[in-house]
């Protein structure tokens, strides 16, 4: 059962599947653009793009997703994995079908998120060793990685 | 719903925090309000932090001016567009969502836990210090706050980030729309401006790594990762090199007057992106922008600018705009010239979307009233308040740089001080004491009740200017008061005509023989007589009266 006030905070979460599109851009790359539009409270707060209602999702572009997530994939496995994915969108897509025009918008799903906040009072974690065991390649005191230089 | 309510009470959408209003054409007028004129141009940069000006004090100022021309003839018949985003992290004891502490230089990866490591199955708690301090500074910047803002994941694969995400905010930061009065420095023509705050956000930092040059591989250090920042984006309203120093420095003087960040742009507490771009005067679409980091002092980031600023009108000029690419620079001190670094193809995808873990941020009124009493007077504050007791500009900006000099200079005048004499004395003596020393104007064993005494006590004839200075470098280093030093070395100035004309008596008397060349027409020899008396005196003869007795003296033998 999918409550209501959960559907209005999914619908952000597919956001990567309009990839193509253009999503709200980022701010900074907004700049220096100055947008004059007055946005709606309850525009602003929601991620989806103009259209939430639109019936069809756009499929998703498999090479890009692959590139986003650091993994490679041959021509074969996207053409594989192309309708698997479709598949999955078009579930979430009958979302798309629910009408929310008279629904406040939420943040996120009702969850059980503790809303308590925490004093600014320190406590050192008191296993160090063992999240230091757990690297996979250690020299003391750094962590090694491969060498990596500015990739966005 | 899941919120984290500050302080319960009522929630009104947003709430109007402008101190004044607004001029409705405030994006085309960043030069506004008066453009004060300065004559005096004597002093040399004084600035301590404002300005790091590396060079020789006399050079420094000439070649500013040189380069301020140079500037203004080069950029003719073009404008620069310069917007900057900082980064400011918070002085919080522990980090923004573990209660690991942080301190600047520990041991690599020690205070680290499974949250800031990003391990699987941990959930963050947010810092309440976090957002206290995003709305002092959000107020302090003439913001609108978000009484109901939010978390989201900012998506990118770097090994600095150990969970594959930053925790940021996207479209509804904690404050925006605000803006930030500078005062430029005087030795660079001074003026006031205003510049427009586009929005002021809470993140976590990320951790440090370092790449050798030869090895393979890189080394992550984790301990700055998870450390709170705020991001505070400017609007593009600062036109050359020096208004953005000035309005970083500004920044940076709010942070510590707030105690939120100690702003050290050295340790990369204090960050700025410089955004520049360049068009021919008259257009109205903004050039090809390039991005600037890597500058770690004001002065790097003026020069820095001036720098990409020239760079892009001469391309301008050769008919090679196209060469203009949207790049990241680094600026580099060595060569004093810019450098790509990289060049963005298309724009990052971020793949923003609302944190999970994290409930809302909602603000009460309770809450920002709170806060809002509780904030200190501001840096433009108290320049206004101090040119409004008639100091020059040039002391004004001077005393108003560090909060803790402006709460000494302040402390004097609450004992009666002299406005001028209690200015003119931290700015001199004293300053030129705490630069030598490197010490902080509260590690000084003077305090502001023993300056003003002093003050007095030069003002009132006790001691004189001369002794004055004498005592205030032994109060400055060994501490004590004015009237016990006075006491127990014997300095009260002689003031009584007879003891005077005794010492002069005597020094005459001593003297026969430049006496004789005296009274034989060389006069000059007062000076010397003068100087004989004044030390027969231990310095303490009034040397107005001293004067005046030995020259009668002098002249008309007895």
């Amino acid at each position: 059962m999918v409550s209501y006030a959960g559907v209005g905070s999914l619908l952000p979460r597919l956001g990567w599947m309009r990839m193509r599109r253009p999503p709200n851009p980022n701010p900074r790359s907004r700049w220096p653009t100055r947008t004059t539009t007055t946005t709606t409270r309850r525009r602003s707060r929601s991620f989806s793009s103009s259209s939430p209602l639109r019936a069809a999702l756009d499929s998703p572009d498999v090479s890009l997703l692959a590139d986003a997530a650091r993994i490679s994939l041959s021509p074969n496995e996207v053409r594989e994995f192309e309708p698997k994915i479709m598949q999955v969108i078009d579930w979430f897509g009958q979302l798309q079908a629910v009408d929310l025009e008279s629904i406040e918008p939420s943040l996120r799903a009702n969850t059980e998120v503790d809303a308590r906040t925490r004093e600014d009072a320190p406590e050192a974690f008191d296993n160090r060793e063992a999240i230091i065991a757990a690297v996979p390649s250690y020299e003391d005191p750094y962590i090694k990685v491969p060498r990596v230089l500015n990739k966005e | 719903m899941a919120l984290i309510v500050f302080r319960g009470g009522f929630r009104t959408n947003h709430l109007l925090l402008r101190r004044t209003f607004l001029f409705s054409a405030r994006r085309d007028s960043s030069l506004l309000c008066t453009i004060q004129q300065h004559h005096q141009r004597s002093r040399y940069n004084v600035r301590a932090e404002s300005l790091q000006a590396t060079e020789s004090k006399t050079s420094s100022k000439s070649i500013q001016m040189a380069t301020k021309e140079l500037v203004e003839k080069k950029t003719r018949g073009y404008e620069a567009i310069i917007g900057i985003e900082t980064h400011v992290q918070l002085s919080t004891i522990t980090k923004a969502f573990c209660s690991c502490p942080y301190t600047y230089g520990s041991q690599p990866n020690t205070t680290i836990c499974p949250i800031c490591m990003g391990l699987p199955g941990t959930l963050p708690v947010l810092n309440s210090k976090v957002v206290e301090f995003a709305v002092r500074l959000g107020l302090a910047l003439n913001c609108e706050l978000s009484v109901a803002s939010k978390f989201d994941r900012k998506q990118y694969f770097y090994p600095d980030l150990p969970k594959g995400y930053q925790i940021s905010q996207f479209d509804i930061p904690i404050a925006r729309k605000g803006y930030v009065d500078v005062d430029l420095p005087v030795e660079f023509g001074g003026g006031h401006r205003r510049f427009g705050i586009t929005r002021v956000h809470m993140e976590e930092d990320a951790g440090k790594l370092l790449h050798s040059e030869s090895e393979s591989y890189s080394q992550v250090d984790l301990n700055r990762a998870g450390v709170p920042l705020l991001e505070i984006v400017s609007e593009p309203d600062m036109r050359s090199g020096i208004e953005a120093a000035e309005y970083a420095a500004e920044l940076q003087r709010l942070v510590r007057y707030l105690g939120v960040s100690n702003g050290n742009m050295q340790e990369g507490s204090l960050r700025c992106d410089v955004n520049v771009s360049v068009r021919p005067i008259g257009q109205l679409e903004f050039g090809t922008k390039v991005e600037i980091k890597n500058m770690n002092s004001f002065s790097a980031m003026n020069r820095a600018i001036d720098y990409e600023i020239s760079r892009q009108i001469q391309l301008h000029n050769k008919g090679q705009v196209d060469q203009i690419v949207q790049e990241t620079r680094l600026w580099d001190e060595g060569t004093q010239k810019t450098f790509t670094m990289r060049k963005k193809e298309g724009l990052a995808d971020y793949r923003y979307f609302p944190e999970p873990d994290l409930p809302e941020v909602v603000l009460t009124k309770d809450f920002i009233d709170q806060i809002r009493q509780s904030l200190p007077e501001l840096p433009e504050e108290k320049r206004r308040r101090y040119e409004n007791l008639g100091l020059s500009m040039q002391d004004v900006l001077f005393l108003a740089n560090d909060s803790s000099v402006a709460d000494f200079f302040d402390a004097t005048l609450e004992n009666g001080a002299d406005v001028k004499l209690a200015a003119n004395w931290i700015m001199g003596d004293i300053a030129a004491y705490m630069k030598n020393e490197k010490l902080s104007i509260n590690e000084l064993k003077l305090t502001p009740q023993e300056l003003s005494e002093l003050i007095a006590s030069i003002k009132n004839g006790t001691i004189s200017g001369k002794i004055g200075k004498e005592i205030l470098t032994e109060l400055i280093s060994k501490g004590g008061t004015v009237k016990q030093l006075i006491e127990e070395k014997d300095l009260v100035q002689i003031v009584d005509p007879a003891a005077i004309e005794a010492l002069v008596d005597k020094v005459i008397a001593a003297n026969p023989k430049q006496l004789q060349q005296y009274r034989a027409g060389k006069t000059k020899l007062q000076g010397f007589f003068a100087g004989q008396v004044m030390k027969e005196s231990k310095g303490k003869a009034n040397p107005v009266l001293l004067n005046k007795i030995l020259a009668e003296k002098l002249n008309c033998p007895s």
